[in-house]
């Protein structure tokens, strides 16, 4: 397939890219050049900019916005939320037929549900609050609902809470220390790439109406977040479970027969 | 009263001014392209400016349809980005209640024939950038009342606006000027409104489209208004 890539050279980019670059034809965009060691077509482009969204878009068979920004409020705004408006007035104009969206679990599973329930899911109803990155970014999901239901776009909203690293389990918070718990929602940076390349692929009479969201993580024991859907519909397996988190035993045991018997 | 109108330049703007003006001390804003004579301009971003236009203020009675004109990344913007800005400096400065104006228009796509209250879900259409942007406000307001910063009274009037005498209007949905100003008016003062509060308002006129209870029982002061 040919997909255009939104923000595509941010953190979550190049492990997208890496899952799908041999099988699929890819434009990567970003405002910021790509790695010097990426191969392949690169424009620059802001995901706000719905004319150059739409040009960029003509000929696609899917669109795949991993644009964020954060901390500024103008930012925010104008890649968070109209980003995802550039790319559904760019689905509309070239009867696009699938998009995939990305963002933060708490665009959805905001501070009240998080601080108070358990088996989180991606079917509840957006509670985002007013938090500046989580709002804007549900915002941006909002659009592409009504969207989806005037013209009948396929969205797949992947959400995305702590990144780690496979081969140290370090992420944002630093520095790490394991065996002392975690985010109960942390996916490996392979794993979440991989998340990318199943929403891109998963056959459509698998998803059960044109707007379905998924949390990414792996197989985690705190029963925080619900996973479920995410292996059952996109198909996806997660590879690694950053176990060494939340777990007490080393990886590998000096005997290697702790618990064998 | 101390009451902020925001894009007081549009007509919805003026009708309310026009009802509010009196009882209550009115400070007009606007962007700066259509501020003019009492309209202070503001462009509702996030610095200080804002933090100073909502100084004092009691309410806010904010356009959240048909209030700007423009492109459709300029109203996207408006609809979203300035009105967190503005939510954001009436959360920090203990502004009491924010009103809404929004449309009925977001249910124009369902049947007239069925019953649709605040409790309904509304459908606003992607292709229309003004009902869209509509919608978009509602979303943000909503999260600031989901919060407990402010509360907020989302009231959905009925369309078209008719400056004469409503109940003559053959439009099922037709809403007078002098009741648009009196439900504002009383939503200022009404007490018992919920932290989020829907409310639909529209004049009574034949076959009226949209029933208007929960604003009869929630803005007393125009229940009678609402029957004809």
């Amino acid at each position: 397939m040919k997909i255009l890539i939104l923000g595509g050279n941010g953190m979550l980019g190049p492990w997208a890219v890496s899952a799908m670059k041999e099988r699929h034809d890819i434009l990567l965009t970003d405002i910021n050049e790509p790695r010097v060691d990426y191969q392949g077509e690169y424009l620059k482009l802001s995901a706000d900019d719905v004319d150059g969204v739409v040009k960029a878009a003509k000929g696609m068979d899917v669109i795949v916005n991993l644009s964020v920004l954060r901390p500024d409020r103008q930012l925010a705004f104008d890649v968070n939320t109209l980003g995802n408006f550039a790319m559904m007035t760019a689905a509309r104009e070239h009867r696009i037929k699938r998009v995939i969206t990305t963002g933060p679990h708490y665009q959805m599973a905001g501070q009240q549900y998080e601080e108070w329930d358990f088996d989180l899911n991606p079917d509840m109803p957006p509670a985002p609050g007013t938090r500046l990155y989580a709002h804007t970014k549900a915002l941006g999901q909002e659009v592409c609902r009504v969207f989806s239901k005037r013209h009948g776009i396929q969205v797949i909203t992947l959400l995305y809470y702590n990144m780690k690293h496979s081969w140290n389990l370090g992420g944002p918070e630093a520095p790490v220390v394991p065996h002392q718990d975690m985010v109960p929602y942390s996916t490996a940076w392979q794993d979440c790439g991989t998340a990318v390349q199943a929403a891109v692929e998963v056959p459509e009479e698998r998803l059960a109406t044109r707007c379905e969201t998924f949390f990414v993580l792996p197989d985690l024991p705190h029963g925080k977040f619900n996973n479920e859907k995410t292996k059952r519909v996109l198909g996806w397996q997660p590879r690694y479970h950053v176990e060494g988190l939340w777990n007490k035993d080393f990886r590998t045991p000096p005997d290697n027969l702790r618990e064998a018997f | 009263m101390n009451v902020l109108i925001t894009s007081a330049a549009s007509a919805t703007a003026q009708i309310i001014a026009d009802a509010l003006n009196g009882p209550h001390s009115l400070r007009l804003t606007d962007l700066l392209s259509s501020a003019s004579g009492d309209i202070v301009g503001n462009e509702l971003g996030h610095g200080s400016e804002t933090d100073e236009l909502v100084s004092g203020i009691d309410a806010i009675v904010n356009i959240g349809y048909e209030g700007q004109a423009g492109s459709a990344t300029h109203l996207m913007d408006y609809h979203m980005r300035r009105m967190y800005n503005l939510l954001q400096a009436a959360s920090d400065a203990g502004v009491k209640r924010f009103v809404n104006i929004s449309t009925l228009r977001l249910y124009e796509d369902h049947e007239e024939n069925l019953v649709v209250t605040e409790k309904w879900r509304t459908d606003p259409p992607a292709e229309d950038t003004v009902l869209l942007a509509a919608h978009m406000t509602e979303y943000v307001c909503k999260e600031f009342a989901r919060d407990r910063l402010i509360q907020v009274v989302n009231l959905r009037l009925g369309w078209p606006f008719v400056d004469s005498n409503a109940a003559e209007s053959s439009d099922s949905a037709a809403i007078s000027h002098e009741l648009i100003g009196a439900a504002v008016a009383e939503t200022l003062v009404s007490e018992g409104l919920g932290q989020w509060q829907d409310v639909h308002v529209q004049s009574p006129v034949e076959h009226q489209r949209f029933i208007t209870n929960t604003a009869a029982k929630l803005l007393p002061g125009i229940a009678e208004r609402l029957t004809s």
